[in-house]
């Protein structure tokens, strides 16, 4: 028995004993990155680090071994910053997306790589359920978004940018969904405006389970995409299916109601939540008592709330910039935001996961991208379609996407990290990045050397299922990396414990090839 | 060169019959292969796969991580740069680039495309009196400087292919007449004094005057080099003359000078520099600084006045080689008395004596010892730590090249007190000679019963093995140098268990580092009190530095603990060289730190230099001048450490990066306000944060150096270099002193100055590089630097 004290607690733990699982055992939580316990102790990550008060020395705690008398502190603000520091570090060289590119230049967030795989699948159906967890309306965006993500595509570098908008189109034209009713939560929400943002605010609610109010001045909703844009653009059959599909889903609908000062008072008063959504702001509007400077109404950038605690503003009433689908975003980060503040929380809008980016990639770096991929040029729908794709034209367009996203977005323990401390890469970003690797020959594994931490859990657990030629620490220092002895196929290095290597990897450095059998954290 | 793959079969498998075929062996296989080719081609090292337990994940893995290993055939000839400390502030940069340039080579390779040569940068050549230092092979250029590159390569390709002279033959026959000494340390050799001692072979040969010809081991006076003694007389009327900086061209006159009709030595006095008469001589002795006769001067006395010569005693007349010489003058002696000791008092002597290691960090020896004597088993280890590798510092190799025998004492000694029969000394791989001579030694040892069996007729047994290192710093670090003597790559492990408990293969293992072993024969010998008469309270007995830089006098130097920096600069080293201003001594290299000028009363020990922000470290001693930038010398020890990391914990492998990322920006003026204390933040983390010593003290130059000189870092934010070192940010411009000679045109490499002759030059600033060459080369210094 060894006694010492962690966290100013007394606490016996047996001899050989980490301080990592000394600590466990008393319910105290250590972050850890490079520890296995099949791999054995190595210590590179040093996310683990706590001080011992003895010495004052940081020590790994996954691999130091429990001494009598040590006096150790778990949590304080220097460790957290240094373990902050420590994967601002890694991140600093981490040569990897977390999500594609065009992922994270979509307002919405639009899982667009997944919804390419269900195109090319040929499975409509799943591809506008992964569209609609994000965007209201993809049949009306699919015909008037000036697509953002298409400008931010890595395709771009071999000849023209996956063709995101029509296919989100064709998700939204030919997907069938059931509408299923969320369990229902407590709280009642007036929405004021049936424009773009205040139909997607209540689409998120209605998903969330509140029951929501929605008031508009016009006669039909649709706002200024029923009243200003060109019929020629956006048919009104394709915009009355989606408000249909919107209204539909249980929301109460007041038209032709134009709401005024008392009118808004008494929403404030009577509902748990406001979202005003009216589009312009009227002088009147000005006049309701939310805090504005004469155009815009002043929010907070990331939960949309303004200077009244329960009332939010979104669309173009808080910005200048028309666009459709950031209005369309807004619908769903304020139904987050007021799902938050109804719980009694601080409204923070929908949870941003941290992403790693490389910005460009080099043209040498294409090739590898390019592996496995439809090599076909941009396919453009013919005229005689309205523009649209047919779905074998949507399922080859789909295999043009190089899928940039990373393997283990949620299981990737750096990823998760960076979060928590709220790390920036930018922080030691001083050299130019390192080049990007993927090797795609594997059966069954991925394998980016680029994305590695240098723990070695993969090296040690090769030789532990006795792989040969195996993998290696090639190199020493900031260029140290793992790589197949010889520079052999990593076909030929790795062919019993794929998965096991990919499981046991923190990162997204050896993930599976079918990234669904991630473990989800 | 192809190799054959039927051949290449065949001297794999000789190289394992003798090397081994256990998993750790794999460094010396590594080295036999090289050996071999030059280089370590791929079928060789599949060939060891093939038919020893070495996987390929463990030779590809061990081969990459350490430095000597090369995976391309180099040239012909390999060019090293010595980039250490010494050569590092006299330009070593600017004359690397100069040899790339002169050898053509492609950016980013390192050998021509007629593979004649390669060009490698080295830590340190241990030369640094010598400074900037260029070898060739086995020729050594000293003062080499950018404008003289292209010279000595020249000069280099004229000597290769010369047969080397026969050496003279010693006749014996009648009575002794006197002892003529040349030093043969590394530093000698490389000034030259293998040339000397052949000369001097031939001298006697062909005069046939009977004496003794002596090589010593390193005298320490290496700002003197080549020196040659000359005893004359015998029997207590013993007479010496020191000659310095001597070239073979003098040896002639000088041997007759004593050993011949007087006359001849007037001549030598009168004007040495046209001497008519030469043997086996090169003309363009090109390079090294030529000679200038010194006589028994004032310095030589205060150079060598402060010294007390401990680890060093007898410098300058031992032989190296010679047992009897060494134990005629006391040693082993002190192995004796240990032997007639129980062990604990042994280990009592060597407590109370004070010691405290020698490789940087001071932990007492005698505890050591202690915790490694009272380990249970048979089957302890002893280690003895000579990868030195720090840029600037030679204590170790100086050690080891001219005291073998009282190392070999120091761990036989320490062998009895802990209980163990089996000991290995750890050798860097860039000290061929301290090798050979260690090798040597331990052969004349065993010879002679003072190692192997049964040692002096006791029941004592000790044998010791050599382990030569492939080149990484990091296995300095006494877990590192574990691992890499089992044959791994050099990462360090994780304290405790402390090696004393569970070190070698997991076996009880002492590790001390040379010069802690040096130190221990004169403790057993003269007694520990005698020992702890020199040095402090808690720093007891003498340090080996090797003091290099800005001063007149450099070398190595045995001083007391707790003298001050001022007497060493001012009396040691005869304070600063040039009109320059004394501005900070660098203690302890990469670990170490800076000590401003005003801080010069600072006493050496170790808890001194810590308070002073800098580190005894292995030793090393840069006096640095009012010319030198401390941004770019925090820059400059940190890019050694960080192309030294390990790269197994992240604060080390990338937070070393990150800060050199941010010193780089600052020295090409690109940093921007906020970066120094986010350099700062970083290096407190680094410190705090990564696995070993390498890691812990990487930040020190940085943050000593931010410590006494903030104002020239934030200088550097503004786009000023105050002392015109960092390469972006200055410029070269023609004043009026120039008289339009065009040598300046005719030597740029980049024609950056117009051919305008008989008119003042201008230096178009797009084109210049800034090589410095135009400046050296101007004869009236009207190049300046703004």
């Amino acid at each position: 028995m060894v006694k010492l004290r962690i966290n100013n607690r007394e606490v016996s733990a047996t001899k050989g004993m980490t301080v990592l699982e000394a600590a466990a055992r008393v319910g105290i939580e250590i972050p850890a990155m490079c520890h296995n316990s099949d791999a054995g102790h190595f210590a590179s990550c040093m996310v683990c680090v706590v001080k011992d008060k003895g010495s004052s020395a940081y020590i790994p705690s996954c691999s130091a071994v429990v001494a009598c008398g040590m006096d150790i502190t778990t949590n304080s603000e220097e460790l957290e910053l240094a373990r902050k520091t420590a994967v601002e570090l890694l991140l600093s060289e981490h040569a990897g997306d977390c999500e594609a590119p065009c992922r994270i230049a979509c307002p919405a967030n639009m899982d667009i790589p997944l919804m390419n795989r269900f195109i090319a699948a040929g499975n409509a159906d799943k591809a506008l359920e992964t569209v609609l967890k994000d965007i209201a309306m993809p049949s009306v965006l699919g015909r008037i978004c000036p697509a953002p993500c298409e400008g931010a595509c890595h395709r771009k570098g071999v000849d023209q940018p996956v063709s995101v908008c029509l296919l989100k189109r064709f998700a939204g034209d030919e997907g069938k969904i059931e509408l299923k009713k969320a369990p229902p939560q407590a709280g009642r929400v007036a929405v004021i405006g049936a424009g773009i943002a205040g139909l997607s605010a209540v689409w998120f609610l209605q998903g969330k389970g509140f029951s929501s109010t929605l008031f508009d001045s016009n006669p039909l909703p649709g706002g200024a995409l029923r009243y200003a844009i060109d019929q020629k653009k956006l048919s009104r059959q394709v915009l009355d299916r989606e408000t249909g599909i919107i209204l539909g889903s249980g929301v109460e609908y007041h038209p032709d109601t134009t709401v005024d000062r008392a009118g808004f008072d008494r929403m404030v008063k009577d509902y748990d939540a406001v979202v005003v959504a009216t589009g312009d702001l009227t002088r009147e509007i000005g006049e309701w008592g939310l805090a504005n400077n004469g155009r815009q109404v002043a929010v907070d950038k990331q939960s949309h709330q303004t200077n009244i605690p329960n009332v939010f503003a979104i669309g173009n009433v808080n910005r200048t910039t028309k666009l459709a689908i950031r209005s369309a975003a807004q619908g769903k980060e304020v139904a987050f935001s007021i799902e938050q503040f109804l719980a009694g929380s601080e409204p923070q809008g929908e949870p941003k996961p941290f992403n790693s980016r490389i910005g460009r990639l080099l043209k040498h770096e294409l090739p590898v991208y390019m592996k496995g991929v439809s090599s076909e040029a941009r396919i453009e729908p013919p005229v005689k379609n309205g523009g649209s794709f047919d779905a074998p034209e949507a399922a080859r367009e789909a295999l043009r996407c190089m899928h940039c996203e990373c393997l283990k977005p949620s299981g990737c323990m750096l990823r998760n990290l960076a979060q928590r401390y709220g790390a920036s890469q930018r922080r030691f970003r001083l050299e130019e990045r390192k080049p990007v690797k993927k090797t795609t020959d594997h059966d069954t594994v991925v394998f980016e050397p680029g994305k590695c931490i240098r723990c070695g859990i993969c090296v040690r657990l090769a030789v532990k299922h006795d792989e040969r030629p195996g993998l290696t620490f090639l190199g020493r220092g900031y260029d140290v990396e793992i790589a197949v002895p010889f520079e052999e196929n990593i076909k030929v290095a790795i062919k019993k414990a794929g998965s096991i290597l990919a499981e046991a990897c923190p990162t997204g450095a050896l993930s599976f090839k079918n990234g669904a059998q991630v473990k989800q954290p | 060169m192809k190799v054959q793959p039927g051949k290449i079969q065949k001297d794999v498998d000789e190289v394992i019959a003798l090397s081994g075929k256990d998993k750790s062996s794999v460094i010396q296989v590594l080295q036999a292969i090289q050996d071999r080719y030059n280089y370590l081609p791929r079928e060789a090292l599949m060939r060891v796969c093939d038919t020893t337990s070495i996987t390929p994940a463990e030779i590809t893995g061990v081969a990459s991580f350490y430095t000597q290993f090369r995976f391309e055939p180099a040239g012909k000839h390999i060019v090293k740069v010595c980039t250490g400390t010494a050569c590092h502030v006299k330009g070593a940069t600017l004359v690397h680039d100069a040899m790339a340039r002169e050898m053509k080579l492609a950016p980013g390779r390192s050998t021509d495309d007629k593979r004649l040569f390669t060009l490698e940068k080295v830590a340190c050549l241990g030369c640094c009196t010598l400074a900037p230092v260029v070898q060739i092979d086995d020729t050594t250029y000293g003062h080499v400087t950018a404008n003289s590159s292209a010279g000595v390569l020249k000069d280099f390709l004229s000597r290769d292919g010369k047969k080397k002279k026969k050496k003279g033959v010693i006749l014996p026959g009648g009575e002794l007449q006197g002892e003529i000494r040349v030093g043969l340390g590394s530093c000698c050799i490389a000034s030259g004094s293998s040339d000397i001692k052949d000369a001097v072979d031939a001298v006697v040969a062909r005069d046939r005057i009977n004496v003794n010809i002596k090589q010593v081991g390193c005298v320490g006076m290496c700002h003197q080099v080549p020196l040659l003694e000359v005893v004359t007389g015998n029997g207590g009327t013993e007479q010496s003359k020191l000659y310095a900086k001597v070239s073979p061209a003098d040896i002639k006159s000088i041997v007759r000078s004593h050993f011949a009709p007087p006359g001849l030595l007037t001549r030598i006095r009168n004007g040495i520099t046209r001497i008519a008469e030469t043997i086996q001589t090169d003309d363009d002795w090109e390079g090294i600084e030529r000679y200038s006769i010194d006589v028994r001067e004032k310095h030589v006395a205060s150079f060598l006045g402060n010294q007390i010569p401990i680890a060093t005693e007898h410098r300058g007349v031992l032989d190296p080689l010679d047992l009897d010489d060494y134990i005629d003058r006391g040693g082993y002696g002190g192995l004796k008395r240990a032997l007639g000791m129980e062990s604990g008092e042994v280990i009592k002597e060597v407590a109370e004596s004070g010691l405290r290691g020698r490789g940087g960090a001071g932990f007492p020896t005698g505890k050591k010892w202690e915790v490694a004597a009272s380990q249970p088993g048979e089957d302890k280890m002893l280690i003895c730590n000579g990868d030195e590798g720090d840029p600037g510092a030679f204590m170790d190799r100086m050690l080891l090249e001219s005291y073998p025998f009282r190392i070999i004492e120091g761990m036989t000694i320490a062998a009895k007190a802990i209980g163990t029969s089996e000991g290995i000394c750890y050798i860097r791989a860039e000290y061929p000679l301290a090798v050979r001579r260690i090798r040597q030694a331990i052969d004349m040892c065993i010879a002679r019963g003072l190692l192997g069996d049964n040692i002096l007729d006791s029941s004592f047994s000790f044998h010791i093995r050599i382990r030569e290192g492939a080149g990484a710093f990091v296995c300095g670090e006494e877990t590192a140098l574990i691992e890499s003597i089992e044959g791994k790559r050099g990462f360090p492990r994780i304290r405790p268990p402390y090696p004393a408990e569970q070190g070698l293969w997991g076996r009880p293992t002492l590790i001390n580092n040379t010069e802690t072993f040096a130190m221990v024969p004169y403790i057993m010998d003269k007694g520990a009190k005698q020992f702890a008469s020199a040095g402090t309270n808690k720093s007891r007995g003498t340090k080996v530095f090797a003091l290099a830089g800005k001063i007149r006098r450099g070398g190595l130097i045995e001083v007391p603990m707790g003298i001050t920096i001022r007497e060493i600069v001012e009396e040691i080293g005869g304070g600063i060289a040039g009109d320059r201003q004394f501005k900070a001594v660098q203690i302890g290299g990469p670990s170490g730190g800076c000590v401003p000028h005003y801080l010069s009363g600072t006493p050496v020990d170790f808890e001194s230099l810590l308070d002073a922000g800098a580190m005894m470290g292995s030793g090393g001693l840069v006096v640095l001048d009012s010319g030198d930038c401390m941004v770019d010398m925090a820059r400059y020890f940190l890019s050694f450490t960080q192309s030294e990391s390990c790269g197994k914990c992240t604060f080390c492998r990338v937070g070393t990066r990150r800060m050199l990322n941010i010193l780089d920006r600052m020295c090409s003026g690109t940093a921007k306000r906020g970066e120094l204390e986010e350099l700062e933040t970083l290096a407190m983390q680094v410190r705090a944060g990564s696995l070993c010593g390498l890691g812990k003290t990487a930040p020190n130059p940085v943050l000593s150096t931010i410590r006494y000189f903030r104002d020239e870092y934030e200088a550097h934010l503004e786009g000023r270099c105050p002392t015109g070192k960092c390469k972006e940010l200055i410029t070269y411009y023609v004043d009026n002193e120039c008289i339009g000679c065009t040598i300046c045109a005719q030597k740029c490499p980049v024609a950056a100055i117009p051919f305008s002759p008989h008119e003042k030059h201008e230096i178009d600033h797009k084109e210049c590089t800034r090589c410095d060459i135009c400046r050296e080369a101007c004869p009236t210094g009207a190049v300046k630097v703004q």
